[in-house]
């Protein structure tokens, strides 16, 4: 079972304390929800993780390995994916081509071969157009293969970028507010994608959602953040029970 | 969607694919046998094109496909004439030897242009490559004892394997190398790196998080460019026998910059539109007392406005319309 650890991370913009030690870990085969009211500093941990952030303090590590010295793109080929809340998909390419993007790192045929296109890279090639085809139809997705994203509905594109992280191998998968303009069926189809990754690859998933009865009934454990400060740290049924998370966080959403 | 997707195996039809195939065949049938039906100035100016195709497919990767501004082209086609002249010319290199090494050189050069554009991107790279074009231009113009300075070089016809290569014969090695181009072009935009330069053109930081790294593409992007460039300028000095550093100005790269956006940004067919466009379309005008500039300028505003995917896109649309 691997292992990633969050270990005291704290991040300040200027004056402001985004994150403050932060310690909690993510364990392969685990969903774990991020929760927490807007300014918590969720995105910004999510983006500490995957290296687009650098941490003030503390540290990110992967079984050992600090990832958080490392850019986003070595983040990425450590084998951790992240999904954005907005899809980031090449709008003018088709689904296939979008999704044939994320399989950059398993192809490993040299520029000289790319020019010429020489057997390797051609073979290559079909091999990773052949894993697209499966994504595709784990995701139900196999029928717009050639459509481009542009003609695609928003939740579409949203299924689009989470097979693009299933194409690259990754053991964590960051997910940022993956429900949020998504309709009933989109998102009850995403749950069981999600479980269905969940028992086949043992993959650990780190989700930053609002939707409560979501993320109640999808993780093993919730953990709480409240300006920046990690608050709560346990089993879905007890941190909702938590009177201080009771007023940080969903107080103001009753409130709203 | 690009041309890039457009030819993709998996994307159109069969039949389609075959159509595109057939034309492209047609085309380099034509090409072939146009020597037979040109006098020598139309030879020249068809020369002259397929030399621009070369430049614009190179640089349509870099600004179609990986976002990137250039205005310092015209110096790699610069520093690649002069490269491929002076060591034919002075070394006694043979002429296909020479520019390929002169184009190495300027890939190397082009490598270090991508520099400033790790840190800067729009506008503010468009003026660092200008910068950068600048001083390519100044060195080939101060470096009197190797390039003649302002006075220029004069050029002999080329020798390949002792013929001496004539308006023909160059007009066939530009032919075969802009073909080479052509497939290397289209290779490149499907497959993993012109995949990984659109990416990174949408989105730096999700092209990271697919482990694209940015910095080494865009490097990669600049060479592949400046290759491009420099082959072309190495014919360019051959078709012309004559170079001086005036003839690769910051107004040239504009020049190559409206043939690729002219043309069609991100695709294949756009290149090679935008550069007959620059170089016949002016030659149509000739006719016109008085104002050929004006009336290509217009054009220019016109193409703009009403085909901002540029001709390639136009003609496209045309296609799909009349296909249902």
């Amino acid at each position: 079972m691997t292992r990633l650890a969050i270990e005291d991370v704290s991040v300040d913009f200027g004056g402001i304390h985004a994150l403050r030690d932060v310690t909690f870990a993510l364990e392969s085969g685990s969903i774990v929800g991020l929760i927490g009211p807007n300014g918590a500093g969720k995105s910004t941990l999510l983006n500490c993780i995957s290296g687009i952030t650098r941490p003030t303090k503390g540290k990110v590590l992967l079984e050992g390995t600090v990832l958080s010295e490392m850019s986003a793109s070595s983040v990425a080929r450590q084998g951790i994916g992240r999904v954005f809340q907005h899809p980031e998909l090449v709008t003018d390419l088709s689904v296939h081509d979008n999704l044939l993007t994320a399989c950059h790192r398993a192809l490993d045929y040299g520029l000289v071969s790319e020019l010429l296109r020489l057997p390797n890279a051609r073979r290559q090639e079909r091999a990773a157009a052949e894993r697209v085809a499966g994504v595709m139809a784990r995701l139900g997705i196999a029928d717009s293969a050639n459509t481009t994203i542009r003609n695609l509905p928003y939740g579409y594109r949203k299924l689009i970028d989470l097979g693009r992280t299933l194409l690259m191998d990754i053991d964590f998968l960051l997910l940022d507010e993956p429900i949020a303009g998504l309709n009933d069926a989109e998102i009850s189809r995403l749950r069981e994608i999600l479980l269905g990754l969940r028992k086949e690859f043992d993959l650990g998933i780190l989700v930053v959602e609002h939707n409560m009865p979501f993320v109640s009934r999808l993780c093993d454990r919730l953990v709480v953040l409240d300006l920046g400060e990690l608050i709560a740290n346990g089993p879905p049924a007890e941190v909702l029970g938590n009177a201080r998370v009771m007023s940080s966080y969903l107080g103001e959403m009753a409130d709203a | 969607m690009s041309a890039a997707a457009d030819m993709m195996e998996v994307s159109p039809a069969p039949a389609s694919r075959n159509w595109a195939a057939a034309a492209v065949g047609l085309c380099l049938l034509l090409a072939c046998v146009a020597p037979l039906g040109l006098n020598g100035y139309g030879l020249y100016l068809l020369t002259l094109t397929e030399i621009f195709v070369l430049v614009a497919l190179g640089l349509n990767l870099l600004t179609g496909y990986a976002g990137q501004i250039s205005l310092c082209h015209s110096a790699f086609f610069g520093v690649g004439a002069y490269a491929t002249a002076i060591l034919t010319q002075k070394a006694g290199v043979p002429y296909l030897l020479s520019l390929l090494l002169g184009a190495l050189l300027t890939t190397a050069i082009g490598a270090l242009a991508a520099i400033p554009a790790l840190r800067l991107k729009n506008i503010y790279l468009a003026i660092a490559t200008l910068g950068f074009g600048v001083v390519l231009q100044k060195i080939i113009f101060e470096w009197r004892g190797l390039t003649g300075g302002g006075g220029g070089l004069a050029l002999t016809a080329p020798r390949i394997a002792g013929y001496e290569l004539g308006a023909t014969g160059l007009y066939y090695l530009t032919l075969a190398l802009m073909s080479a181009g052509l497939f290397g072009a289209w290779n490149v935009s499907r497959g993993r790196t012109g995949r990984a330069l659109l990416a990174i053109k949408d989105s730096e930081i999700a092209a990271g998080s697919l482990g694209i790294h940015a910095a080494q593409y865009k490097v990669i992007a600049f060479a592949i460019s400046a290759f491009y460039a420099s082959i072309a300028g190495g014919l360019f000095a051959y078709l012309v026998r004559y170079i001086n550093p005036e003839s690769f100005s910051v107004g040239l790269s504009i020049s190559f910059l409206s043939m690729v956006v002219i043309g069609g940004l991100g695709t294949i067919g756009g290149s090679i539109l935008g550069a007959a466009f620059y170089v016949i379309v002016p030659e149509l005008l000739r006719g016109i007392k008085d104002a050929p500039g004006l009336v290509f300028g217009l054009l220019l505003v016109v193409v703009m406005v009403f085909m901002p995917q540029g001709l390639w896109g136009m003609l496209r649309r045309i296609w799909r319309r009349s296909a249902g």
